[in-house]
C-alpha cells in the first residue's frame, strides 16, 4: 500500500471507528495507528542558523511576537549543536538522535585516504557496474545509483515502523532521501542536474568580469553581432559517449535595438525580459542518446542589455515533475507539489550566495532570488499545515541560514567588509528574515489545538567571520606538513605540491585534521598507537595555545580529539582533530582542499561574513517548545528521542539522547 | 609495447640524452617514457582535480 493509500486508508478507519463511539465530541477520539496509541500531533519548525542572542534581542524589542508567544507558554533555551556545527553533520544528530560517530557524516566535505581527494560527505553516486561499449557509446546494462552516506534510521523511519504518519519538508542531509513510505523532500545536499552543488551561468560582453575561474558560477564571455548573442548553455556530462563530453544546448538572444529589452529563445522556450527582469521557470532537455534525455528545469535574468550585456541563469535544477534524480519519497510527492505550484527549486541550498559574492548579482538582487525561493517555500509551507492533522510535521527554512552569511558584515562594524552605504540600506536583513520565521511560527500556533506540540529549532547560531585560518599553513609553520616544492607554495589545490614522505598531519574539509597515518592512508608515516596518540595530543595542545599576533586573540578554542568526544561505530571514520574555532575566526577559503597559502591569517574581506563552523560552545542554536522543558541543557540528538517520547515509542539503543520532557 | 617514431628538435635530443646520462636511466627511451608518464599522470589528476573542485565549489564556503 502507498503513502497516499495508507492516509486514506487510516483515515477513513478513524472516520468509521468514531462512529461507534457514541456520545465521544469531536476531536477527543484518541486515534490508535496500529502498534502505539496517541492523539499527540508535533509540528516541528526547523530554522536553519537562527541565533539565541539575537532572537532574544528582537524578542524583547517585540519585534518577533509570536516567538516570544512561545516562549512564555512553554520555554526557550539554548540547544546545544554538534561537533562541528556543520548544517549536515548538525542535521543528522538530529535526524538520527546519535553524533557523528553514529551516523558517519563528520563535515562537508571528506576525503579518501587512499589518494587524499576530497569527496562529498552527503552522497555518493555508484555508476553502473555493467556497460556495453558500441563504437563511441557505452550503454549502461544496470542502473547506476546513488546512495545516502548517513548511518542509522532516521526519526520518521521509526515513525513509520509505529504507523505514524510525517510530512518531512526539506531537511538537510537526507539527499537522497532514506527509503520511506512517509512524504519527505529532499532539501540541502540536493544537487543541481550537472552533479553540483549549484553552477549558475553568466553571459557578459563586459570583459573584465571573464574569471572563469570563480566558485559556483561559469562566466562566458559573449559578443553582440548585429542584435544577436548567441551561446550555450552547459548541462550535464555524456556519459553515454565513451569520450563524455560536456553536453548543451544553443541560447539566442535577440536584443531590441532602441528598447532595453530581449528575446531568449531556448529549445521551444521563447519569451522576452525587460532590462531587470526575471523568467519563470524553464524547461531543458539536454539529449544524450536518442533514447535518452536529461530535463531540468531554470531562470534566466536579464541583467542588463546595454552598454554591456549581462544574463544570468541559474543552475539548472532537477525538474521535480519529472525528476531525472531521486530528490522524494514516495517518488510522486515532488510531482503531486510540481503539479499543484508548478516548477520549484530543488537544489540543496538555492540562494545563490557565489553569485552575490562574485558580484554577478548585487545585494539587492541576490534578495530578489531568495526572495523567489522563499515565495515557493511559503507557499508549500501553508499547503501542507493546511493538510496536517494527525502525526508529524518538519518544516525547514534555509534562508534564515543563507542571509546571515551573506549579510552579518552589514550589521557587524568590525568586520573588513562593513559598508556604511550598503549597511543603512541592507542591515535589517537578517531581522526581516527573523521576522518571517516569526510569521511562519504564527501561522503553526494559530493551526494548533490543545494536543498540538509546536517546536521551534535551529542547528546552530551565527558569529562573525572577520579572520581566516590556514590551518594547512600552520600546519607546514610547524613542520607537520612538507611541500615538495616551496616556491610553489600557494598555487597548490587538493595537495599537489604535498611530500607526502615527510608529512604527518594535513587539514581537509571545514573543521577536520587528519594524521598522515601508517596503514590507512596510501604514503601514512605515522605508526597507530601510541606515536599517533601523542602527536594527536600534541598538535591539538600547540593549536589551542597559538595566537594571532595581530589581535593576540586564540584564533582556537579547541582542539577537540575524535576518539574523546564522538561514541559510536564510525568513530574510526572521523578526523582525528576537530578544530573549534574562536569567534570571528574560521577556516579559510582554501584549506578545504588543501591549499596552502604562505600566511596562517588573512582578513575575510568576502560578503560571506557571519558562519558557524566555529566551537561549538559559542554558536548553540535555538530550542523553544509550547511546553515546560524539563532538561537543562537540551542537545539535538535529545529532541529526536523527544519525538519518540511524545509518540510512547521505545528509544533504540543506538540513539544517545534523553527527552527534554 | 607499440612503437611510434616522433620527431624531436636536434638541440633537445641533445639534452635528452645527456640527462638521460646524468640520471642514471638505462636508455633515452626509459627517460621519456618516464617523463611523459609523469607529465600525463598530473595532467589526469589536475582534471579530476578541477572535477571535484567544480562539484564542491557551489557549497559558498570554499573557494
Amino acid at each position: 500500500m502507498n503513502q497516499i493509500n495508507r492516509r486514506e486508508f487510516l483515515k477513513l478507519s478513524l472516520t468509521t471507528g468514531s462512529l461507534f463511539v457514541l456520545g465521544t465530541p469531536q476531536g477527543m477520539v484518541k486515534r490508535v495507528f496500529g502498534k502505539t496509541e496517541t492523539n499527540k500531533k508535533i509540528i516541528i519548525l526547523g530554522f536553519d542558523g537562527i541565533d539565541p542572542h539575537l532572537l532574544n534581542v528582537w524578542m524583547e524589542q517585540d519585534k518577533l511576537p509570536a516567538f516570544k508567544q512561545l516562549r512564555n507558554q512553554g520555554g526557550f533555551l539554548p540547544l546545544r549543536t554538534s561537533i562541528p556545527p556543520q548544517s549536515p553533520v548538525a542535521w543528522s544528530n538530529f535526524i538520527s538522535g546519535m553524533d557523528p560517530g553514529g551516523h558517519a557524516i563528520f563535515d562537508f566535505i571528506h576525503r579518501d585516504p587512499q589518494n587524499y581527494m576530497a569527496l562529498f560527505s552527503a552522497s555518493a553516486t555508484e555508476e553502473a557496474k555493467k556497460t556495453l561499449s558500441i563504437g563511441n557509446l557505452v550503454l549502461p546494462l544496470s542502473g547506476g545509483k546513488v546512495r545516502n552516506l548517513r548511518k542509522g534510521k532516521a526519526f520518521w523511519q521509526i515513525l513509520e515502523e509505529y504507523d505514524i504518519p510525517a510530512t518531512v519538508f526539506k531537511i538537510p542531509s537526507n539527499y537522497p532521501p532514506s527509503p520511506t513510505k512517509q512524504r519527505t523532500i529532499s532539501g540541502m545536499g540536493t544537487p543541481d542536474i550537472l552533479g553540483t552543488y549549484g553552477i549558475f551561468n553568466y553571459y557578459t560582453t563586459e570583459t573584465g568580469e571573464i574569471n572563469e575561474d570563480i566558485g559556483g558560477g561559469r562566466i562566458h564571455e559573449v559578443y553582440v553581432i548585429g542584435d544577436r548573442v548567441e551561446a550555450k548553455l552547459p548541462g550535464p556530462v555524456n556519459s553515454f559517449n565513451k569520450d563524455r563530453p560536456e553536453s548543451s544546448i544553443d541560447l539566442k538572444v535577440y536584443i531590441d535595438q532602441i528598447n532595453p529589452v530581449a528575446k531568449i529563445v531556448i529549445q521551444d522556450n521563447e519569451f522576452i525580459l525587460n532590462e531587470g527582469e526575471w523568467s519563470d521557470w524553464k524547461r531543458v532537455h539536454f539529449n544524450m542518446i536518442p533514447t535518452q534525455s536529461a530535463s531540468g528545469i531554470c531562470m534566466f535574468y536579464l541583467k542588463q542589455v546595454r552598454p554591456e550585456f549581462k544574463l544570468y541563469v541559474t543552475p539548472i535544477n532537477i525538474d521535480p515533475g519529472n525528476a531525472a534524480l531521486p530528490i522524494s519519497t514516495p517518488k510522486s510527492y515532488s510531482k503531486e507539489l510540481e503539479k499543484k505550484f508548478g516548477p520549484f527549486y530543488t537544489q540543496g541550498l538555492p540562494a545563490d550566495t557565489s553569485a552575490l559574492d562574485n558580484s554577478v548579482l548585487d545585494d539587492g538582487e541576490f534578495l530578489y532570488q531568495d526572495d523567489l525561493v522563499l515565495k515557493e517555500r511559503l507557499e508549500m509551507f501553508d499547503y501542507e499545515l493546511s493538510r496536517f492533522d494527525s502525526g508529524l510535521l518538519f518544516y525547514y527554512l534555509s534562508s534564515t541560514d543563507q542571509r546571515q552569511h551573506m549579510f552579518w558584515r552589514l550589521i557587524d562594524r568590525e568586520h573588513p567588509s562593513y559598508d556604511p552605504k550598503l549597511a543603512a540600506k541592507y542591515g535589517n536583513t537578517i531581522e526581516n528574515i527573523y521576522k518571517v520565521a516569526d510569521n511562519i511560527l504564527d501561522k503553526a500556533m494559530k493551526k494548533a489545538d490543545k494536543d498540538t506540540i509546536i517546536m521551534v529549532m535551529s542547528d546552530h547560531g551565527f558569529t562573525p567571520f572577520r579572520y581566516s585560518f590556514n590551518l594547512n599553513t600552520w600546519l607546514k609553520e610547524n613542520g607537520y606538513l612538507s611541500l615538495i616544492n616551496e616556491w610553489r607554495q600557494g598555487e597548490e589545490i587538493l595537495f599537489m605540491n604535498t611530500d607526502w614522505s615527510k608529512t604527518k598531519a594535513y587539514a581537509l574539509g571545514l573543521n577536520g585534521l587528519y594524521i598522515n597515518q601508517k596503514s590507512r592512508e596510501s604514503e601514512g608515516i605515522v605508526s597507530p598507537g601510541s606515536e599517533k596518540e601523542n602527536l594527536v595530543y600534541e598538535i591539538a595542545h600547540k593549536l589551542e595555545n597559538f595566537k594571532d599576533p595581530k589581535t593576540g586573540e586564540n584564533p582556537l578554542i579547541k582542539a577537540f580529539v575524535a576518539k574523546d568526544v564522538y561514541r559510536g561505530a564510525h568513530v574510526d571514520e572521523a578526523p582525528d582533530i576537530i578544530m573549534g574555532f574562536n569567534k570571528g575566526y574560521r577556516i579559510s577559503w582554501g584549506s578545504p582542499l588543501g591549499r596552502i597559502p604562505k600566511k596562517i591569517i588573512e582578513d575575510n574581506t568576502e560578503k560571506w561574513s557571519g558562519d558557524h563552523c566555529m566551537a561549538p560552545g559559542i554558536i548553540p542554536g535555538i530550542l523553544l517548545l509550547n511546553r515546560k522543558i524539563k532538561a537543562k541543557s537540551p542537545a539535538l540528538y535529545d529532541l529526536t528521542s523527544t519525538i519518540l517520547k511524545i509518540f510512547n515509542i521505545k528509544q533504540p539503543k543506538e540513539m544517545i539522547g534523553r527527552s527534554i520532557l | 609495447m607499440g612503437k611510434a617514431k616522433i620527431k624531436l628538435d636536434k638541440d633537445l635530443i641533445n639534452k635528452v640524452n645527456k640527462y638521460a646520462k646524468l640520471s642514471g636511466y638505462s636508455s633515452t627511451e626509459e627517460f621519456i617514457t618516464h617523463c611523459l608518464e609523469k607529465e600525463i599522470s598530473e595532467l589526469e589528476s589536475e582534471d579530476s582535480e578541477e572535477e571535484i573542485k567544480k562539484k564542491l565549489k557551489g557549497l559558498g564556503y570554499i573557494s
